[in-house]
């Protein structure tokens, strides 16, 4: 092995050795002096159990920041701190001040691809409890992601009613078209109001037309909700929809959905997830 | 002076402890009546959330789970407004735990509904997989202790001024009020739920520990 020819090796024996000799005289000259000397000077008056203790002038250096260390504690107890008033929430909202600016520069014009991400991070900590962490809604616990927003839900709301987003209009009735018709007005929804693309039975769309005055009553000619009154289903299945049921909550038929307006979530991140989920769509 | 301390163990650790506690001391003491109010929108916990409450205690969730949101962003993100200590008012005792086998309960109410508390009580795994929270089968079948709950909320009610039955505050009533109450509050939390047992428990006017733990859980806000 060549270990001494690498310098870091070298250099470590080397003091090794140093301390080595070092220790060896000082302990002698320590073991010399108990030996042989006898200790003089003046005695401080007390006897604590047999044991004495020699008047021992401190040295100044180190007398001088002993005193300089106590009008500091003193000033810091009596005005630094108290008055300085340092405050654990005050910490709290720079922290998420310095945070905030951060994000905003950092996603300030997120790509699709990043939008995806964090949609999906946000999906697995806030939505997978109840919707699985696969979206599929865990056996029917809350809505299943991969059928929610197509074409066959929209069926389903319109034989199935739908309920519990608190819109003023209430509750969406069940059973107002048959299933046949339900399956038109369907393809009508979306290919032309949502403009989700080409519908799978583009050959209905003209009689769903014929019967959307039906859902116009509620939400509009052009379905987007009547300024408020019911949700803006041109929006069905998109991530702004999905934002929308985070605004709302909804109580449906399959259980309770709780809104997202607490704070835990910013718009971004809404849309994020939103988006997440509309990736979700089969 | 420090001589006379060293000779005097007793003044010498009350001024230890002084140097110690002082931080605590400036910023605790002088705010502390306001601070210790409670928080307005703070309301003390109905029977049936009492009842719950007791379940709580009992079953020990409070070994796993803390109750108290720091004011830290990472925590804030995730369970929501750190924690104030005016909000414990009504907690006798305040369940802050001290460990966080699972996530922090202090506002699980705005972000979990009944459903899915039954789910997760009845089988944590059949939600969050891989969890290794115990399951909690026999809340289904042990009857919520009301009674109990009812003494509580009487005893502190007489005895530490707590605001029943005051304008804008849960009414508290006799006992056979209360009892009413409960069976009310518990109506719309039985109707959101699946299981039969719970249902024909309710029917006969039988409250299950499931559904008082429930209403507390969603009292946490
Ligand atoms: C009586 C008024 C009314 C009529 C008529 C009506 N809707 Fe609705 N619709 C609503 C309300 C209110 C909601 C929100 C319900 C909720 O709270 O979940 C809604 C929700 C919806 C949704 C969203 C469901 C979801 O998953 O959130 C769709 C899609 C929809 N309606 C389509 C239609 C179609 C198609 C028609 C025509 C057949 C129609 N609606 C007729 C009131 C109505
Ligand atoms: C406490 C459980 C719970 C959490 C957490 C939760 N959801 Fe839901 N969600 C539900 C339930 C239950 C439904 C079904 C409601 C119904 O139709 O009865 C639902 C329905 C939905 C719907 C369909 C709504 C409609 O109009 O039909 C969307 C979209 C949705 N959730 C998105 C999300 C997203 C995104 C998150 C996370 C940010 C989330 N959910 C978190 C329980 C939850
Ligand atoms: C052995 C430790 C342990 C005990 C005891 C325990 N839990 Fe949990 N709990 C967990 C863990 C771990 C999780 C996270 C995984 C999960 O959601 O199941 C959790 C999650 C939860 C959640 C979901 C919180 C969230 O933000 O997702 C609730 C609500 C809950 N527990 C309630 C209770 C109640 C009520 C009790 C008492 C009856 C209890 N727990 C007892 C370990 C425990």
């Amino acid at each position: 092995m060549n270990w001494l020819n690498d310098n870091v090796n070298l250099l470590g024996l080397l003091g090794a050795a140093a301390i080595i000799i070092i220790t060896v005289f000082v302990v002698g000259k320590y073991i010399k002096q108990i030996k042989n000397e006898k200790s003089t000077g003046e005695l401080v008056g007390e006897d604590w159990d047999g044991i004495g203790e020699y008047k021992n002038p401190l040295p100044i250096g180190w007398s001088l920041s002993f005193i300089g260390t106590m009008v500091w504690v003193l000033w810091y107890f009596l005005i630094g701190y108290p008055l300085g008033g340092y405050s654990q929430i005050g910490e709290y909202n720079e922290e998420v001040a310095a945070y905030n600016t951060k994000f905003e520069s950092k996603w300030a014009n997120p790509d699709e691809q990043t939008l995806l991400g964090m949609g999906e991070g946000v999906f697995l900590v806030q939505c997978a409890p109840c919707h699985g962490v696969t979206g599929d809604g865990i056996n029917g616990k809350a809505a299943d992601m991969s059928r929610w927003g197509t074409e066959l839900a929209i069926v389903d709301t319109i034989v199935k009613g739908s309920k519990g987003m608190g819109y003023p209009l209430g509750d969406m009735p069940a059973g107002m078209l048959d299933k046949e018709s339900a399956t038109a007005v369907a393809a009508y929804v979306f290919e032309k109001i949502a403009k989700a693309g080409k519908s799978k039975n583009s050959d209905l769309v003209a009689t769903g037309e014929a019967l959307w005055p039906t859902c116009a009553a509620c939400h509009g000619q052009d379905g987007k909700g009547m300024s408020g009154s019911s949700p803006n289903i041109s929006n069905y299945g998109k991530p702004e929809f999905v934002v929308d049921v985070l605004n709302h909550g909804k109580k449906g038929d399959i259980g309770t959905m709780p809104s997202f307006n607490d704070g835990r979530l910013t718009d971004i991140q809404k849309l994020a997830v939103g988006k997440y989920v509309n990736s979700l769509i089969e | 002076m420090f001589h006379w301390l060293e000779k005097n163990p007793f003044f010498f650790a009350v001024a230890v402890f002084v140097v110690i506690a002082y931080a605590g001391i400036v910023t605790i003491l002088p705010d502390f009546m306001n601070s210790a109010r409670p928080v307005v929108g703070t309301k003390p916990y109905t029977v049936l959330q009492l009842a719950g409450r007791h379940a709580y205690i009992k079953d020990s969730c409070n070994a796993c789970h803390s109750q108290l949101i720091r004011p830290f962003k990472s925590e804030t993100d995730r369970y929501g407004m750190y924690s104030l200590s005016g909000e414990y008012a009504y907690d006798r005792p305040f369940l802050w735990g001290s460990k966080r086998t699972g996530p922090d309960l202090m506002r699980v109410g705005n972000y979990r509904t009944t459903d899915w508390h039954e789910n997760h009580m009845l089988d944590p795994i059949s939600v969050v997989p891989g969890s290794i929270m115990p399951k909690y089968t026999h809340m289904f079948s042990n009857p919520a202790n009301i009674e109990t709950a009812y003494a509580e909320a009487f005893t502190i009610k007489k005895v530490f001024n707590v605001p029943y039955d005051k304008a804008d505050m849960p009414k508290l009533g006799t006992y056979e009020e209360a009892t009413k109450m409960a069976l009310a509050e518990a109506k719309p939390i039985v109707e959101d739920m699946k299981s039969p047992e719970v249902k024909a428990a309710f029917a006969r006017g039988e409250i299950k520990e499931i559904v008082a733990i429930i209403a507390y859980l969603n009292s946490l806000k």
